[in-house]
């Protein structure tokens, strides 16, 4: 990268659009190195349409091994007609596993997924971008695309042609081959991880002995992300294979799905990188409450322990879930959770933020969601009436009051006794407030007084204060006997002997009590 | 606060309250349409002042300003046949009106800002209109006597009769009674000194003094009510208030509240709704054993107690016990 001038910084930092323009050009890497020896030439073989019946196997065998000549895509001038030998063979192996039946005999299993281990099995290349930003930044690009596409789409094929037999690819589709398969979910393309998904989401499906260590591997994925790494580019992915998979789990949940919930999803919520992945996440926690409901009050607990407490794009996307979650709540478990939920949306919808409490105040916007309130108004309403009370007269943002005019109407029109009761409760608990603020500021008053009056006493050694309180623009003339017995605790409060003149000046620039 | 001064004060806005009454016939044509989009209904008048009562809720009016609101647009309805379609125009005004005699400056919201909360129609050079024509038709200076002026002075009688039991008899839940029942179109047909009269003796009744209910006849007396009126009213009055107080929650009203959202939430909001693609993957039965092929092999003695727990189905304190057995004899 070229190194940037001062005069393309902003306080030392770089410009946010210089360092985009220096990554426009799509960046792409690749790990696969070509074996050292001089490079091979590919022979085109003949097509396998052509090829009489008896010798497609054959064929079909020598094609699979030419496929596993892997070549230099960083590179590209070198090798191009052979590049193209293989991406035509690739394509045609594709075909054939697609519209052909009786192909997948057992000898051509091994050599199957030898060629595809081969192409894809690699180690990923370490990201040009070490400040990578799933969330800003264009990702890398595998180079060699042309190729690994291909031998993706073949994969899929392969599994899913009808005459797929597990029992017989389960020898060659094992643990190892899982393991390298999941460790290609961080691959930066998401062309990749897209292919991923469905595969693996098809290996779940057909692999039954496999399914336990899947699940296991995916755990350890996602807990080596959220407490050491805290990067994977593939969570997405897997969230959305996990998500077909909580679908499908049968009645009553198994201790380890639970566990699952408990010790990884909600964890998950913590990560920076939430935004990425949201929408797959709330997926699955909605699914595993439809499926076993009396889940929802640890889940609740949960979110609202993990709440973001400064990151303002998160919790609009927390209180996005609680919707979700509300839509699907059953009753009984609603009361659970109704007072710490409720506690926590009061404080959102106070948030200065705009979003937070649009979002927030948004729910009562909501059918089922009122029903629930409306049952539960008598435990509901007090809790958000102070804050909706207070942020209609207080919010700097006039959608938001719009907002709160909705939800106080709403309410009023479910209780309204309730809602009167509240209100002058509220209205009485501010007088209270207001009174003790005139009362504290009448006491400095006094103080300040009493501490000017003392300073002149020391100073001029007059007794009076009439002058003083005249100077003041004071009303509380208080008698010299009151002064006198009192300018002994205030020569107690002030600690030193200001000049008249400073005294004078802070009296009167200090505000005016309301 | 001298009784003698109160009750000559009393009698004299006795005599004037027919003045601020609305017309009796022009109140029944209201409560006999039925519901049609060229006259105003009982219905519709009662939802408008159902919203004015929010909007006082909401911009801290006093209750005055929302009684005296009421009194006038219920004059003008009564006098001047106007179209559902100006009743909001029409109600605002009033409201505003009332809150500029009511109100203190710095607490009176601007035009604006009632037409933008309350979510209204027309423009404020309208409301401004409005305003005049209302005032005109309405001879309307600065006041009007209402049931909350008798209900305040009730107030005041009662007290200065029995200093010791100021706390019994809430003029703030006075208040909000007599808001209830403004609500209800009937009520408007009630002299404002009977109106006020009944809902004391309903509160009086509720908290059982003997002392209050002998200053409530004698009021009665003075002011020459008849038995029958006030029993007439005091009856729909206790009908209105035990809907008012019923636990029961009425459902809201959703009709035409607007959620209008900033662009960047409304892109949001339905974004988490996305549909699947991959197909569900059913979970195996319990007799099919899904650990088949070894996940022992992987797996060493120094893993965590999580991973244990993962690849173990027959444990676990959430696992039924019959289905246990079951498996452990497969």
């Amino acid at each position: 990268m070229s190194a940037i001038s001062a005069s393309e910084k902003v306080d030392g930092f770089t410009r946010k659009s210089m360092r985009k323009a220096q990554k426009q050009r799509k960046s792409q890497g690749s790990s696969q190195y070509r074996t050292q020896c001089a490079p091979v030439e590919l022979s085109p073989l003949p097509q396998l349409k052509d090829a009489p019946s008896t010798e497609q196997q054959e064929l079909f065998t020598q094609k699979l091994q030419q496929c596993c000549m892997l070549f230099d895509f960083m590179d590209s001038v070198t090798d191009l007609k052979s590049k193209e030998i293989k991406r035509a063979t690739l394509n045609e192996l594709v075909d054939y596993v697609s519209t052909n039946r009786g192909v997948l005999v057992e000898t051509t299993y091994p050599e199957i997924t030898t060629m595809i281990c081969t192409n894809i099995f690699r180690t990923l290349p370490p990201s040009d971008n070490p400040d990578f930003d799933p969330e800003e930044d264009e990702p890398t690009l595998e180079a060699s695309w042309p190729h690994v596409q291909l031998v993706y789409e073949f994969l899929l094929r392969f599994l899913e042609n009808p005459d797929f037999q597990p029992s017989i690819a389960k020898r060659h589709i094992d643990q190892k081959f899982v393991l390298q398969l999941l460790e290609l979910f961080d691959s930066e393309d998401p062309r990749e991880r897209d292919f991923l998904k469905t595969i693996l989401h098809r290996i779940y499906g057909k692999f039954l002995g496999l399914r336990a260590f899947i699940r296991k591997q995916i755990n350890n994925i996602f807990l080596r992300f959220i407490y050491e790494t805290e990067h994977f580019n593939g969570v997405a992915e897997l969230l959305e294979i996990l998500g077909s998979i909580i679908n499908g789990f049968a009645l009553p949940l198994k201790a380890e799905h639970k566990q699952f919930l408990m010790k990884v999803l909600i964890p998950l919520h913590t990560a920076k990188a939430l935004a990425l992945f949201h929408a797959q996440l709330a997926y699955c926690v909605v699914q595993f409450l439809e499926k076993d409901p009396t889940l929802t009050e640890p889940v609740i607990r949960g979110l609202l322990k993990f709440w973001p407490k400064t990151c303002s794009q998160k919790e609009v996307m927390f209180l996005g879930e609680i919707e979700e979650i509300l839509d699907v709540i059953e009753p009984t478990q609603f009361k659970k959770i109704q007072e710490p939920l409720f506690k926590q949306i009061s404080k959102c919808v106070a948030n200065p933020h705009f979003q937070v409490a649009e979002r927030a105040l948004y729910f009562w916007n909501n059918e089922y969601i009122l029903s629930l309130i409306e049952e539960n108004i008598d435990k509901v309403l007090p809790i958000m009436f102070g804050s909706l009370y207070r942020i209609s007269k207080e919010h700097w943002n006039p959608t938001i009051v719009a907002l709160v005019y909705n939800v106080l109407k709403t309410l009023m029109e479910m209780n309204c006794t309730l809602f009167d009761e509240l209100t002058s409760s509220y209205k009485a608990d501010r007088q209270r407030e207001k009174k003790k603020e005139q009362e504290r500021d009448e006491l400095w008053k006094k103080l300040d007084e009493l501490r000017l009056s003392s300073a002149q006493n020391n100073s001029h050694g007059l007794p009076s204060v009439q002058n003083n309180n005249n100077n003041n623009n004071n009303n509380n003339n208080s008698n010299n006997n009151d002064t006198q017995d009192k300018s002994a605790e205030a020569a107690a409060v002030t600690s030193e002997n200001k000049d008249p003149d400073d005294s004078v000046a802070a009296i009167e620039s200090s505000p005016c009590a309301k | 606060m001298d009784a003698y001064k109160l009750m000559k004060e009393l009698r004299v806005n006795y005599e004037q309250e027919a003045h601020y009454l609305p017309k009796e016939s022009g109140l029944r044509l209201i409560e006999s349409t039925t519901e049609d989009d060229s006259r105003i209904s009982a219905k519709c008048r009662d939802a408008k002042v159902e919203d004015l009562w929010s909007l006082t809720s909401f911009f801290g009016y006093s209750t005055q300003t929302f009684v005296l609101a009421v009194n006038l647009l219920d004059r003008f309805l009564a006098m001047i046949r106007i179209q559902p379609k100006h009743l909001s125009c029409v109600s605002v005004s009033c409201l505003h009106m009332a809150a500029k005699v009511t109100e203190e400056e710095c607490n009176l919201a601007p035009p604006v800002e009632l037409i933008r909360i309350g979510q209204c129609r027309f423009t404020a050079s309208d409301l401004c209109r409005m305003e005049k024509i209302v005032a005109e038709k309405l001879n309307f200076k600065s006041n009007a006597i209402t049931a909350l002026t008798f209900l305040d002075m009730y107030h005041q009688i009662a007290l200065s009769h029995c200093t010791d039991r100021k706390e019994i008899l809430s003029l703030e839940k006075l208040e909000a009674q007599l808001k209830a029942c403004l609500c209800r179109i009937s009520f408007s047909k009630a002299k404002p000194s009977v109106l006020a009269l009944s809902l004391l003796r309903q509160e009086i009744h509720a908290v059982q003094s003997e002392d209050m209910l002998e200053i409530a006849s004698h009021i009665q007396r003075h002011l020459k009510i008849t038995d029958v009126e006030l029993r007439l009213w005091s009856e729909r009055v206790a009908r209105c208030l035990s809907d008012y107080s019923s636990p029961e929650c009425s459902k809201p009203n959703h009709r035409k509240l607007q959620w209008i959202v900033s662009r960047r939430t409304a892109q949001n909001l339905h974004s988490l709704r996305t549909v699947p693609e991959l197909p569900t993957i059913p979970e195996g039965r319990w007799d099919e054993s899904e650990s088949e092929d070894s996940c022992e092999d992987l797996m060493s003695s120094g893993e965590e107690s999580l991973s244990s727990s993962l690849g173990s189905d027959a444990e676990g304190p959430y696992f039924p016990l019959h289905l246990r057995r079951q498996h452990l004899h497969a």
